[in-house]
């Protein structure tokens, strides 16, 4: 079994994979049926307990099995789509075609989002050119060592080339740019307005997905219910946990609608214990020491602001909870920190939205209440709104794009003989 | 007695020892004692403040290690109006941290009684250094930066706070329109002439030294015959890491343009919110901490403060300020500690190297929108 990560150095590298790349997609056509097959396999050589340590990799399974992927792409490139096959449309027919080769420059942050990212083109039966950040190398050789034995005969690997190369690398970046028909592009807005800027081919469709921000909400039934509120309370921590807060599906600000009937602070401590025991089943391993200074001033500066915040943390930069009031979402810290702001209407919150909150955490009771919630953040740029504990769950579409289909070309042929 | 005036009585009795003899557990003792009067004090001074300690997650007043005691982040003085604990009418100068276009700098106020022990914490300490003598004192600055003004920059302080070992000043560059000024290098020749044997003080930030006058010197072929200067500097080395300029090359750079022996050279560490306090090289080209300081080097993973040989993030404390809570401040620079007593130079107590600032967090993450759209620019380390 070879290597799937190469060490990259030199442009040319890039440009031949690229070019080898693009050869076989063009002599050996790929239906996602036989991706579908191949990535199935794969999900099952997964479960190895080896990488029972890689942070989203129980996700990551699911994502790959049949019963996900198949209504994906019934639903993004319709009915018959998964034989490759052209149906009717009117008196045309229509057919996806892969745009040939996608690139891919996933974020540094969220350990299986190079694997994501490359599954998406290569169900629409591309080539992927990959970079990967270099805190993940590891950890992607490990998945993809698993795609390989999976697939014995090479059929969806032998269009995947990863290259590892540092990010300041330009010559790299921009031969990879030049050398591709597509690309995803992950991230935060310094890493991505970067990659934007490369000389991609005129027709390179480029799909961008981040920096966004999140937030969760609750309405005062729920959050007041002391029979729920620990159970409520584990999955505010699990979504907090999930890639150290800085995904854009973590929350950074909890809403509670105020409640007559129960203390904010009272359900701070519930938080607290959750946080506590969270943090115990997943300590950090390191911490830049930037990051544990941002967090100590986030503590102090909440603190110091306004005599009537109060927060909650340990000793360590392990957690913090910063409890006040204010429809406003302040600027996010990261680094498990998260603000619990109590407000007297949700709706208030919600209308302030202005597009770069991309998900919405909910724990609401009232499910006509929640319709209105969510009609309101769909209407004020919001694009997912989901439970609460169920933030970083991936799926299409994500940031309001579909994953597949803008990797795809629909050709639409008229016969000639009508 | 009321607690200010016990608070003062403390930091007088610590003003008044030698700086580095002090028995460490000793030291200890004396100034976790007074740092929690001083906190019960600015807890009483400032509600604000008052809040932050009732936060803190253990209570202060049992605590038994001055590492227990609630400890601000030095990015907290960034705020406006600055965080203080005497009223408006009590500030006798606004002391400020040097920044970099649009970012904004650390302001700490000083009451005149903190003033005068600022100036006399860093007497204390330089002193131990240099020796007591008054001599010429030659600022590698311009005049503009010598002026005493209510809002005072950290360049200005640093050449203020050494002004007390000066027979005469002179300051030998002149303004110029990126404020580093430019060599005036007949005002430097006659001053070389002038006070060619005798024990000179001679102080710059590190940078300005290097770009404006060794530079400018060795570009000509200068050199100054002055082997009896001590060089003292301070305000980091990030500007001249750049530049790809060595420590060691800096003081080679410095003791041959002054025709001088290296070891006249000494490099100091502080920063305006730890007011008093100064941090220079030893012989041996370790730090130490007076006897009215402390130094607490934190694992940033846990915070605890780490062993002798390990790195962490820098905490600077000091008894010396009543105007504002600058007792125990958690700065984002990193630091080795190399002992908790015993350097060879016998200098007791903690003894540290820097290590320059922390890293700026990797900005890599899909959910970082806010803070790259609002992160201000790291300075240069010059605080």
């Amino acid at each position: 079994m070879s290597d799937m990560i190469q060490v990259v150095d030199s442009p040319q590298t890039i440009t031949h994979a690229a070019k080898r790349i693009r050869e076989i997609a063009l002599q050996k056509e790929i239906t996602p049926e036989v991706v579908l097959g191949v990535f199935d396999r794969w999900a099952a050589a997964l479960a190895d307990l080896e990488l029972h340590d890689v942070p989203g990799m129980s996700f990551l399974r699911l994502w790959l099995r049949r019963g996900n992927l198949e209504p994906i792409l019934l639903r993004e490139l319709g009915p018959s789509s998964l034989q490759g096959g052209w149906r009717q449309d009117g008196r045309a027919r229509l057919r996806a075609f892969p745009l040939g080769v996608v690139g891919h420059w996933p974020a540094g942050n969220v350990e299986i989002q190079p694997v994501l990212s490359m599954t998406c083109a290569l169900l629409g039966g591309n080539g992927c050119l990959v970079r990967v950040p270099s805190g993940l190398v590891e950890i992607t050789r490990r998945v993809m060592d698993k795609l390989q034995q999976a697939d014995r005969e090479g059929t969806v690997t032998e269009r995947i080339f990863i290259g590892a190369f540092d990010h300041s690398r330009m010559d790299l970046q921009e031969a990879m740019a030049r050398a591709v028909d597509g690309a995803m592009i992950w991230g935060s807005a310094e890493a991505v307005s970067q990659v934007r800027s490369l000389p991609f081919p005129h027709w390179a469709r480029v799909a961008v997905f981040g920096p966004r921000l999140s937030a969760a909400a609750m309405d005062a039934a729920t959050w007041g219910d002391r029979t729920q509120r620990s159970s409520w309370c584990q999955r505010i921590a699990r979504d907090v946990w999930q890639f150290d807060q800085q995904a854009c599906s973590s929350p950074q600000t909890l809403f509670l609608e105020r409640s007559a009937g129960c203390a904010p602070a009272e359900f701070a401590e519930d938080l607290k214990k959750a946080f506590q025991e969270e943090n115990r089943q997943h300590p950090r391993a390191e911490i830049e020491p930037a990051l544990a200074s941002a967090i100590c001033t986030a503590r102090a500066s909440w603190l110091l602001d306004d005599v009537g915040n109060r927060a909650l943390f340990p000793a360590t930069p392990d957690w913090t909870v910063l409890l006040g009031t204010g429809a406003e979402m302040p600027d996010p810290t990261q680094g498990r920190t998260l603000t619990v702001l109590v407000v007297d209407d949700l709706m208030d919150v919600i209308s302030r939205f202005d597009g770069t909150l991309q998900t919405l955490g909910l724990g609401i009771s009232d499910a006509r209440k929640e319709e209105m919630l969510a009609q309101a953040a769909g209407r004020h740029g919001v694009d997912r709104i989901v439970k609460l504990g169920r933030m970083h769950v991936f799926g299409s579409p994500w940031d309001g794009t579909e994953l597949i289909r803008p990797l795809v070309r629909f050709v639409r042929h008229v016969l000639s003989q009508d | 007695m009321n607690p200010l005036a016990e608070i003062e009585q403390g930091i007088e009795s610590l003003l008044a020892q030698p700086p580095y003899d002090v028995e460490p557990e000793e030291h200890h003792r004396l100034l976790l004692a007074l740092l929690k009067k001083e906190l019960d004090y600015a807890c009483e001074r400032n509600p604000r403040f008052r809040n932050y300690v009732e936060n803190w997650p253990v209570d202060f007043r049992p605590a038994e290690n001055i590492a227990d005691l609630p400890y601000l982040p030095v990015r907290v003085f960034k705020a406006n109006p600055p965080l203080a604990l005497v009223g408006a009418e009590d500030v006798k100068r606004t002391l400020t941290s040097s920044a970099t276009t649009g970012q904004m700098p650390s302001r700490v106020v000083l009451d005149a009684a903190t003033a005068r022990r600022m100036t006399k914490g860093v007497i204390t300490i330089i002193r131990d250094f240099v020796g007591p003598s008054r001599r010429p004192y030659l600022v590698v600055d311009t005049p503009e930066n010598m002026k005493g003004q209510a809002e005072l920059g950290a360049r200005g302080a640093a050449i203020q706070a050494l002004g007390s070992f000066a027979t005469e000043v002179v300051s030998c560059l002149l303004p110029s329109e990126n404020g580093d000024g430019i060599l005036d290098l007949e005002k430097l020749l006659a001053c070389a002439e002038k006070w060619k044997d005798s024990d000179v003080l001679v102080y710059g930030f590190t940078y300005v030294i290097w770009t404006q006058l060794v530079q400018q010197l060795q570009r000509r072929g200068i050199t100054l015959s002055m082997p009896n200067v001590r060089v003292l500097h301070s305000g980091g080395w990030k500007r001249l890491e750049q530049q790809a300029v060595t420590r060691d090359a800096f003081v080679r750079g410095v003791a041959a343009v002054f025709g001088c022996s290296p070891d006249r050279i000494l490099d100091y560490y502080g920063m305006v919110e730890n007011v008093g306090v100064v941090y220079p090289d030893c012989a041996h080209g370790n730090k130490h901490v007076p006897c009215f300081g402390e130094v607490i080097v934190r694992d940033p993973l846990t915070l605890a403060p780490v062993a002798a040989g390990q790195r962490g993030l820098i905490q600077v404390c000091s008894a010396l300020p009543t105007s504002f809570p600058g007792f125990l401040l958690l700065t984002e620079d990193i630091a080795e500690v190399i002992g908790y007593d015993q350097c060879p130079c016998g200098r007791r107590g903690t003894s540290f190297r820097f290590a320059g600032r922390a890293p700026k967090a990797e900005v890599r993450g899909c959910g970082n929108l806010e803070r790259t759209r609002y992160q201000q620019v790291e300075g240069s380390g010059v605080r």
